[in-house]
């Protein structure tokens, strides 16, 4: 049906489009004579068009994701149905699959053990990941799935920013996600994972993270153009008090200034959720270097997405100007 | 090869334009001009040849950008981190840009009547002493124009700039001229290269790379951001045209990103200026506490004082900014 639709738009665009080129040529030739379609009739029917042209752009997304999630949740039951049919004796198979078969511990250490394998399997895995979600709903679950299988993987540094700053301001609902999500996947047999909120009105440095363990952060746009503001006052300041002269500030120094208040690398990795293309304030000063890939949404996202992402990731090459 | 490029668009090429044009367009696209090396050695040419054929793209982008009614571009030239490259091809891309400023120059009249302004964005002490002079020829010819406006960044990095910006804003705290407490979003941005044009509505990178490469960090934190994987010298009309659909279907959410962020920035400016004025005020009263009325009226008068503060402080800059380009320009004349 779909398709029909998009089919039945397409043609009509293209009529369209040949009463214009008509239109035009016929302007054209008439060029000399003042009568021809008044500007004002052609400005409309342009307008019409891109308001055409954009409703096809969209429903393409639309069934693009559509396609995607229906091949996976049909491919899921796929094989569900394969393994039942496979492992149980032929009068049980007609029996629902039991849903949580991977909730119990073999299942857990197998996919534990399956998404370390996958880890090691990449070239290269950044240090720090950012997750911008730039989508009106937010799911937690999701988010905290993500988290937990980044720290299986292997990244250290997690952080989940934005544009309203809500994961900040929920940040405790989000721990408790983490942790329960933990449980759920990983088992209870693994260390706990740290949980940072950072706030930048503190300013002040956090406490030093002394340990290898990988930690979690909620980031807001506070942390972005702000946090620069506010080094570049705290800088400022120090002019004043003739500490420092204007021409001793550098990039470094400035650099050391923001890292501090944060004390963690530069995002090597930033995976944008939902359909904006922007990074919606996401601080600006650490993404220098920061490759770039969108997923469509974080919704129901599953091992595989993101896993194609640190994938694609592994395959960029960076130059560093050179 | 000249930069400015007359002829019109073919007849398919119109109609796409118009009804693109018949949507919100972009006022400012940022480029990153990415490839020129990997379509040389694809094509089995000499590596200055693919950094001519880039040139000669830019030269037809700002065309296809004229007739799309895009006022304003800027183009990443040569980043700071460039310099590590080899001695020849570092030389290589130095001369390219002297002949094409001094092309520049010849172009007088067409530019005028283009009405095209060329701004160069970026640390130009860095530069060689000739290729800064022909520059500032460029930039002081141009400075007048007001129809269309190209933005060259070279020797630029993001970090660089606003590390500038805030060196820029101690020079004015050293000067006398502000506090350190008026230092704030807007200043800042006021103190950047850019200071003149608006921040860029959509930025363009090609060859398939999906990072920013140090450039424009700032002023895209709300921008639509396009990658598309076809090389620079490659690029077509219909590349630009797929771009700009692309920012429109983006362009109703990014909007709405932006007021928030405008709202939030005009919140944190009255809370600083709130945090001053609670800060003078105690030494002002007579040891009572100042009541809700004189503390609007504080308020109000710090506002006015700290703007009229800034006023001057950014003209100050922009003097001497101005006068680091005719210095530049009357030293070539003396010599």
């Amino acid at each position: 049906m779909y398709r029909n639709f998009f089919f039945f738009l397409n043609y009509i665009s293209v009529l369209l489009m040949a009463v214009i080129i008509c239109k035009h040529h016929r302007r054209r030739i008439s060029c000399s004579r003042p009568s021809g379609p008044p500007p004002a009739v052609m400005a409309l029917l342009y307008g019409l068009i891109w308001r055409l042209l954009l409703a096809v752009v969209r429903i393409k997304r639309a069934t693009a994701s559509w396609f995607r999630l229906s091949i996976r949740s049909w491919r899921e039951r796929f094989w569900q149905r394969t393994m039942a049919a496979l492992l149980l004796p032929v009068p049980m198979s007609e029996l629902p699959v039991y849903p949580q078969a991977a909730g119990t511990d073999g299942g857990r250490a197998k996919r534990l053990s399956r998404w370390i394998s996958d880890g090691k399997s990449l070239d290269k895995l950044p240090a720090h990941i950012g997750f911008l979600v730039a989508e009106e709903e937010l799911s937690y679950t999701d988010v905290a799935n993500m988290v937990v299988w980044c720290m299986a993987i292997g990244v250290s540094y997690v952080s989940v920013y934005d544009h309203h700053g809500l994961f900040q301001k929920n940040s405790s609902c989000l721990q408790e996600e983490v942790v329960r999500q933990q449980h759920h996947l990983l088992g209870g047999a693994h260390p706990e994972y740290q949980m940072e909120v950072l706030k930048s009105s503190t300013g002040r440095p956090q406490h030093l993270v002394v340990s290898c363990r990988p930690t979690v952060k909620v980031l807001s746009p506070e942390d972005g153009k702000p946090s620069i503001v506010q080094a570049a006052r705290k800088l400022c300041h120090s002019v004043e008090k003739k500490e420092w002269s204007s021409k001793d500030i550098s990039v470094s120094m400035l650099d050391v200034l923001l890292r501090e208040s944060k004390n963690i690398p530069d995002p090597e990795l930033v995976v944008k959720f939902g359909p904006v293309n922007s990074m919606l304030g996401f601080l600006p000063w650490h993404i220098r270097l920061t490759e770039f890939i969108s997923l469509p949404s974080h919704r129901d996202v599953s091992f595989e997405d993101l896993f194609g992402a640190l994938q694609q990731y592994s395959a960029c090459q960076q130059r560093l100007g050179q | 090869m000249s930069w400015i490029r007359e002829g019109e668009l073919n007849l398919l090429e119109r109609i796409s334009a118009n009804i693109l044009t018949a949507g919100p367009m972009p006022k400012h696209v940022a480029f990153i001009m990415d490839g020129n090396r990997r379509f040389a050695r694809k094509k089995n040419m000499e590596r200055q040849d693919g950094h001519m054929q880039g040139f000669n793209k830019l030269a037809e982008t700002l065309r296809w950008c004229k007739h799309l009614n895009i006022p304003e571009v800027t183009v990443y030239a040569f980043s700071i981190e460039n310099f590590k490259r080899s001695k020849e091809e570092v030389d290589g891309l130095m001369e390219l840009a002297r002949q094409k400023f001094e092309k520049l120059l010849e172009e007088r009249e067409n530019l005028e009547k283009h009405g095209v302004c060329i701004r160069v964005l970026g640390d130009l002490n860095m530069l060689p002493l000739d290729l800064q002079q022909v520059i500032a020829k460029a930039v002081i010819m141009t400075k007048n124009h007001n129809k269309c406006f190209l933005n060259v960044c070279f020797a630029y990095t993001s970090r660089y700039e606003i590390t500038n910006a805030v060196r820029e804003m101690a020079w004015g705290v050293e000067q006398g001229l502000i506090k350190a407490s008026d230092v704030s979003e807007t200043l800042l941005s006021e103190c950047l290269y850019s200071n003149n044009s608006p921040n860029p509505d959509l930025l363009i990178r090609t060859s398939g790379e999906v990072r920013l490469s140090d450039f424009l960090l700032w002023q895209t934190s709300h921008s639509c951001l396009v990658f598309q994987s076809v090389l620079w010298p490659e690029y077509s009309f219909w590349n630009l045209c797929e771009a700009i659909i692309q920012y429109q279907l983006n362009h109703k959410s990014i909007q709405k990103a932006r007021d928030l962020h405008r709202e939030e920035q005009v919140l944190q400016q009255l809370e600083a200026d709130c945090a001053c004025v609670a800060e003078q005020l105690p030494h002002h009263g007579n040891g009572k506490p100042a009541d809700a009325q004189r503390r609007q009226e504080a308020l109000q008068h710090y506002t006015v004082a700290r703007e009229a503060r800034v006023q001057d402080f950014l003209e100050a800059l922009k003097h001497k900014r101005d006068s680091f380009f005719t210095n530049l320009c009357s030293e070539t004349v003396s010599t």
